[in-house]
């Protein structure tokens, strides 16, 4: 800590004019993937291609909350892996990601949520999952701000306690990453705009950037919300996968308030306590698709309409920066993960909606395994695409998803 | 006390009106006017907060709230800006942040090992080993956070909100903005001017320097601001800061009320057609060593603090400043009896030279090129190094006060955070507005004006610009003010220094993060090179000052020291709310926002317990009995009443009404006869079910049909969108809160609704299925429906929501003698599921579709003339085995049925249970459950993993459906 410091993923190179793999998209997914890709592949002549700068997208902009209470068998396991990988790559990257391991509490508002509520604990449970379905009162002792009298909007009947869940500094995860991938060989390439993936008969050839074109036969778009624009527009692969604005916001420091994160889906809000002190909270998307990263008036009032009823000491704390960020969502609430499918070195990585944070340690181990041994890992299988030909949604969510009246 | 200046035209408080409050348990007093501030400076308070992370004693530096230096506990409420809270009675006010007291901060020796700590030290500390991370996040977690908020914390007061609309809204009541509003008002627009200090004026209103022959600053602001008050069509909204600007000129603030105000803050939210930033500018903080030690302020607050407060700020002062008001600040506070050391100006030339003449006269040495260094003082500022700018030779001076300011520094959030543009200008050194947002105008200092008549001028213009946005301007007019302005003086030349010659190692450049030069140059040399990367590795500008302080000084110097040309400077993201805002003034007030039916207030009385089910709120339960057994075993042996009004109930009609229903409904509409009732459901284009509902026949073209409850606010949309490329010609009505419904269910449902009306009801004359409509007493008009969802005799009655209550009351009178009794949303839920009925979400979900729920009968595959939603998908899907299936079962061995929600499984989850219950019907555990496609069959063994059972596992068998009443006998009886 004493010593100078260096450029924690590395200096500034020139682009090459080849490499084996190219990765586009400087976040968390393709970073992760960059970092397995070298590690437990021994891949490592690899380029990310960033058009802003590393962690500027869903990466730097979620609240950083991390589960593993997912509702199906396809999705826990995944999940499951990447709770238990935060440790793990905290000791591997030697980069404190600040694992706050304090357990989630999902608010249950009505009979019928708690009977999804013990269908999600009894797939946690089956999994091995710590999770448990809890009353009010208990819910109480756990966090003793929340309201659980008959006097609210939606009066509290019990919770989803998922204690092995809590919040990752979701920046230093972007940093330990891209530390850890570049210490191993990976370039970064920031302020790089990928323009164009080439194709001759069907197999991958190069990626067109701003700094030149690169000659490559494995390309993975991992880009967040821009994805599916990027996709359909570089190869013409059309993805059910509506573009939305998700809104967060903090509160001025306090001093420990909130010991867990709290979330309620009825009054569509989660709350946590940063390590900072800061109250963050957030929840549901813009009603409507689009890709402008703005706030709105209406979701903050919403926001402190909502915890004003369920905490209501927050009252009287203050709210300090709103930002938005874009969630990809598909029609099911699960991922696209897909590969060598539309064009021989082609792979996909999207459709994370507001879940990539969560997900992005295990998913960038298995994509960077498929992508090293071209062979699609069992834990990936049931994200790929052609479910939606099927019509064979995953049942992520209980609920009907409409994004919009198409959906 | 200190003595306040008396007789100055500028002051704000009543010095007749004493204020008494306690800070940290002992009382005080103030003045009326006071901030808590200025009332605390008054009683020689000098230390208003240590700092987040080194517990640096920090003091009053600006007036505005730029930084948490003078954030206190008041009334409870943690992190209150003392330097903009009026003072109130009787408040309580303690200090936050600290161990031990203000003065002796335990925690400061952290202030000694700042080497310890270069940026992003957290990120390389405290995981090896890991065991130690959950203490050391403990303690972080502790010593992170400013104010203290208790769990049981009760706010109080009251928190309005109002949304007017407006053809003009201003954003600041300086003299831009009140010229703004002046200039547009004039042309006969409605005008909102907002301005977030108690009074209008901006920073003509705390200067007594001469505006014109015979008339200071002060009274120009004064006259503009009563010119304003007079204007009968522009509403003043003081104290009350605006908070963001959206899309389409959305503006949102709130105000603090006074005491004859009937709230303590309202939220304020304003739709203008035209926009007018007049913001104004805050100070540029100077950086140098030590450069936020107590006793240092800003030349707007020490010329505020002694103008509008009566206090002169300290005895012996040092000035290093940047800008003419620093020299202007200096000769007023010198008359007013402050003595001063010298001026250090940054700029060797280009200062007013009147300013400069009088400061002679005063015998005030100016130092040219000068700025300071170093504040010397453990806790308050005692001595100041003074140094020219490029460090070669260095003096210092005592003193008890230092004013510093590297110049000004334009207020342009307003502008961001629409996404308007700025540029780094090399004349000012400001960030200037580049590209506007649409309809929106920047006016006055926000152009980097200086000159105060170019300012008002800037201001007229910008007026005429909004009222020609409404429309009520012409370009002439325009380009005349355009004339006007240019005659008058630009932007003068703004000061270029960064920071004092100094290594920077405490050198502040964010207050609220104790984020130091030093530390910027490390996070530049561990690559991150940009100021959006450097906030977030070292915090800077992401405190409760809303990056007030760095805003200006982080790109100028991260452009600085990676030696960039300064076209490369770009501003930082500045993100709402502008000011910190309450939750509770976010919240406002709250109102029930849960639809009632008619049968609301009476459900009540007969001791329904209340359930929020979607939009509405519906009686689940009748007793406290929450398995709903007598409710259910009077349904099933006598007669029960519910009140269904929460369906959603639609009329549609017209030539090609049939088309949109057959687009939407799975079924052929065409075949429904007059008096019968047709059961259907909706489908999405992956061919789940999204809705099921009756439909009936009123007339030729003309149907009456309903929905689910949950869905009724959506289905007027879907139809419409489904059919918006078809140019049909139909038309929709929801009738859904018009209507009101009654079921009356029950083998006695016969005899008591005879009772009531005047035609035959019985089974050859109104059987199952079939629909009538007739008057009750040649008055009530019903439509009426046997159904059989409870799977008994039944009947459903459709009346004018008016006429709820009465027929509801002449029912009970009817069914006295059969002891008929209300039964709740549980009870009919229980009832259907022995009837395996299923109720869409509870035994359908997301990804189910119409044949996994054996619906499949509804769909009609020939229908003629429309393509309907979901059919596509239900072909590709029919011959899928692995889907998800609906099944009935029954609990092995009389065992208890399972917990709504628990797993089907084998090595895997197979499946799940929607609803199970002890049936009291059937005397056994039973349910349904969606299974995967293989274990549908009859007599299949179900193993049941239920929430906490550990290894335990319970068992069903797949039975036929439905388990109550197969033929269907009850029903149709």
């Amino acid at each position: 800590m004493f010593s100078k410091q260096k450029p924690l993923w590395g200096k500034k190179k020139k682009l090459k004019s080849s490499y084996d793999v190219v990765l586009i998209g400087g976040g968390l997914h393709n970073l992760a993937t960059a970092y397995y890709l070298a590690k437990n592949h021994g891949v490592t002549d690899i380029a990310i291609i960033e058009k802003n700068f590393i962690g500027f997208g869903g990466a730097g902009r979620n609240t950083a909350i991390v589960r593993a209470n997912q509702r199906t068998q396809h999705n826990v396991p995944l999940y499951k892996e990447a709770l238990d990988l935060w440790p793990v790559l905290t000791k591997e990257l030697d980069y404190n990601l600040m694992f706050n391991n304090c357990g989630n509490l999902n608010l249950m508002h009505s009979e019928a949520a708690m009977k999804a509520a013990r269908t999600t604990i009894s797939t946690a449970q089956f999994h091995g999952v710590e999770s448990h379905l809890i009353d009010a009162k208990e819910a109480k002792e756990l966090v003793p701000a929340l309201n659980i009298s008959d006097d609210i909007t939606f009066p509290i009947h019990g919770a989803m306690f998922h204690p092995p869940g809590g919040i990752v500094r979701h920046d230093a995860v972007v940093w330990g990453l891209a530390k850890g991938a570049a210490e191993k060989g990976v370039e970064i390439h920031q302020q790089t705009e990928a323009l164009a993936v080439g194709t001759k008969n069907g197999k991958v050839t190069s990626v067109t950037t701003s700094e030149g074109v690169i000659n490559t036969k494995q390309v993975l778009i991992s880009a967040g919300g821009y994805s599916a624009g990027l996709i359909n527009g570089m190869l013409g692969i059309k993805l059910p996968i509506s573009v939305l604005t998700i809104q967060a916001m903090v509160t001025q420091p306090l001093k420990p308030l909130l010991n867990h994160v709290v979330s309620s889906g009825a009054y569509h809000c989660y709350a946590n306590q940063t390590l900072k002190g800061e109250i963050a909270t957030g929840a549901h998307m813009d009603p409507w698709p689009n890709y402008t990263n703005l706030s709105t008036a209406h979701f903050i009032k919403h926001q402190a309409e909502a915890l004003c009823e369920f905490l209501p000491c927050l009252k009287g704390v203050r709210f300090m920066r709103i930002w938005g960020g874009l969630a990809d969502m598909t029609p099911d609430m699960a991922p696209i993960l897909e590969g060598n499918n539309h064009f021989d070195g082609f792979f996909m990585n999207c459709g994370w909606g507001y879940f990539g944070f969560k997900s992005c340690s295990s998913a960038g181990k298995y994509m960077a395994e498929y992508m090293a041994t071209n062979h699609c890992p069992d834990m990936l299988k049931p994200f790929a695409l052609k479910r939606y030909e099927e019509h064979k949604l995953m049942g992520e969510t209980a609920a009907l998803v409409s994004y919009s009246p198409d959906n | 006390m200190m003595n306040r200046l008396n007789n100055l035209a500028t002051l704000q408080i009543d010095s007749s009106r004493k204020i008494s409050f306690i800070f940290r348990g002992k009382r005080y007093y103030g003045l009326e006017g006071d901030t808590i501030a200025t009332a605390l400076y008054s009683n020689g308070i000098r230390i208003f907060a240590r700092s987040l992370k080194y517990h640096r004693p920090r003091g009053l530096y600006s007036l505005d709230g730029e930084c948490s230096n003078t954030c206190m506990e008041v009334d409870g409420i943690p992190n209150v800006r003392c330097e903009n809270t009026l003072l109130k009675d009787a408040m309580e006010i303690k200090e936050q942040n600290v161990k031990g007291s203000l003065e002796n901060d335990k925690m400061s020796v952290i202030d000694k090992m700042d080497w310890m700590m270069p940026a992003g030290f957290y990120y390389n500390t405290m995981h090896k080993p890991a065991k130690i991370w959950p203490i050391a996040m403990k303690q972080i977690r502790k010593v992170a956070g400013l104010g203290t908020l208790s769990p049981d914390f009760k706010m109080t007061g009251k928190y309005d909100e109002i949304f007017p609309t407006t053809d003009v809204c201003v954003i600041g009541g300086g003299p831009a903005g009140m010229s703004a509003a002046l200039s547009a008002a004039g042309k006969g627009l409605r005008v909102i001017l907002l301005e977030s200090r108690p009074v209008l004026g901006g920073f003509f209103e705390y200067r007594l320097k001469e505006y014109k022959e015979g008339q200071s600053f002060h009274e120009r602001a004064r006259e503009l601001a009563a010119q304003v008050e007079e204007a009968e069509n522009i509403r003043v909204f003081t104290h009350a800061s605006m908070i963001g600007a959206y899309n389409n000129n959305l503006i949102t603030g709130f105000q603090i009320g006074r005491e004859s105000d009937c709230f303590d803050e309202r939220y304020i939210e304003i739709r203008a057609q035209s926009v007018i930033v007049a913001t104004g500018c805050i100070e540029r903080p100077l950086l140098f060593e030590n450069n936020e030690r107590p006793g240092i302020m800003q030349t707007g607050c020490a010329l505020r603090m002694a103008h509008t407060y009566g206090l002169l700020p300290g005895k012996e002062a040092v000035f290093s400043i940047g800008h003419d008001l620093g020299l202007e600040t200096a000769i007023s506070l010198y008359d007013l009896g402050l003595k001063i050391s010298c001026v250090a100006d940054i700029r060797r030339e280009g200062q007013d030279s009147e300013l400069v003449a009088q400061l002679r006269e005063r015998n005030i040495e100016l130092l040219k090129g000068s700025v300071a260094t170093m504040a010397h003082g453990a806790k308050q500022v005692n001595k100041v190094t003074i140094a020219t700018v490029n460090g070669t030779a260095s003096q210092d001076y005592n003193c008890d006060l230092l004013v510093a300011s590297a110049g000004l520094t334009p207020v342009t959030s307003a502008i961001t955070v629409v996404r308007g543009r700025l540029k780094y200008d090399d004349h000012t050194g400001y960030f200037l507005p580049d590209q506007m947002p649409e309809k929106m105008h920047a006016t006055g200092r926000v152009l980097g004006l200086d000159n105060a008549l170019a300012i008002e001028s800037s201001g007229r213009l910008a007026g005429l610009q909004a009222a020609f946005d409404c429309k009520a301007c012409s370009i002439a007019e325009i380009g005349e003010a355009e004339n006007e302005l240019e005659k008058l003086p630009g932007p003068t030349q703004g000061t270029k220094l960064v920071i004092a010659p100094v290594k920077g190692r405490k050198s502040f450049i964010c207050f609220d993060e104790d984020t130091t030069i030093k530390n910027i140059n490390q996070a530049i040399d561990k690559g991150f090179d940009v100021p959006e990367l450097i906030k977030r590795f070292t915090s800077a500008g992401t405190g409760p000052g809303q990056g007030g302080i760095p805003g200006h000084n982080l790109p100028l110097y991260v452009a600085q020291y990676q030696k960039l040309p300064s076209i490369s400077i770009r501003s930082t993201t500045v993100r709402p709310p502008i000011v910190p805002t309450l939750l509770s003034t976010y919240a406002g007030t709250n109102h029930a926002m849960f639809k009632r039916t008619p049968m609301d207030e009476m459900q009540r009385e007969d001791g329904g317990v209340f359930r929020n089910i979607g939009v509405w709120q519906r009686a689940r339960y009748f007793s406290n009995d929450f398995s709903c057994k007598a409710e259910i075993e009077n349904v099933r042996s006598n007669v029960g009443i519910l009140d269904g009004s929460t369906l959603g109930k639609f009329r549609i009609s017209g030539p090609d009404a049939v088309k949109a229903l057959e687009r939407v409904f799975v079924s052929d509409m065409s075949k429904i006869k007059e008096g019968r009732v047709k059961y259907s459901a909706m489908c999405n284009d992956d061919g789940c079910v999204i809705d099921d509902g009756i439909i009936v026949k009123q007339g030729e073209n003309d149907f009456y049909f309903t929905t689910s409850t949950g869905r009724a606010g959506s289905t007027i949309e879907w139809i419409r969108y489904h059919t918006r490329y078809d140019g049909w010609d139909f038309h929709m009505v929801n009738l859904t809160d018009s209507m009101g419904v009654i079921n009356l269910s029950g083998p006695n449902a016969r005899k008591v609704l005879e009772k009531i009306v005047d035609i035959d009801i019985s089974n050859e004359a109104f059987g199952f299925s079939e629909y009538r409509e007739f008057k009750i007493k040649d008055t009530i008009s019903v439509r009426a429906m046997r159904l059989g969802f409870v799977g008994e005799l039944s009947y459903e009655l459709h009346v004018p929501s008016s006429y709820m209550k009465s027929v509801w009351l002449m029912l009970n009178e009817a069914g006295k003698e059969f002891n008929i009794r209300n039964f709740g949303v549980e009870a009919q839920n229980v009832l259907r599921m022995e009837k395996c009925h299923i109720i869409l979400g509870q035994e359908s979900e997301q990804r189910t579709n119409l044949l996994d729920v054996g619906l499949g009968f509804l769909w009609d595959r020939n229908k003629p003339k429309a393509k309907t939603v979901g059919a596509v998908a239900l072909r590709q899907a029919e011959s899928d085995q692995t889907r998800l299936k609906l099944v009935g079962f029954k609990m092995e061995n009389s065992g208890r049925a399972p917990r709504d929600g628990s797993l089907i499984v084998d090595e895997k989850v197979r499946g799940y249970i929607c609803t199970a219950r002890d049936s009291f019907t059937l005397k056994e555990g039973v349910g349904m459950a969606l299974v995967e496609g293989d274990l549908t069959k009859i007599g299949t063994r179900l193993e049941i993993y239920e929430d906490e059972c550990g290894d335990d596992r319970i068992y069903g068998k797949v039975v036929q459906m439905p388990l109550y009443d197969p033929e269907g006998t009850r029903m149709k009886m």
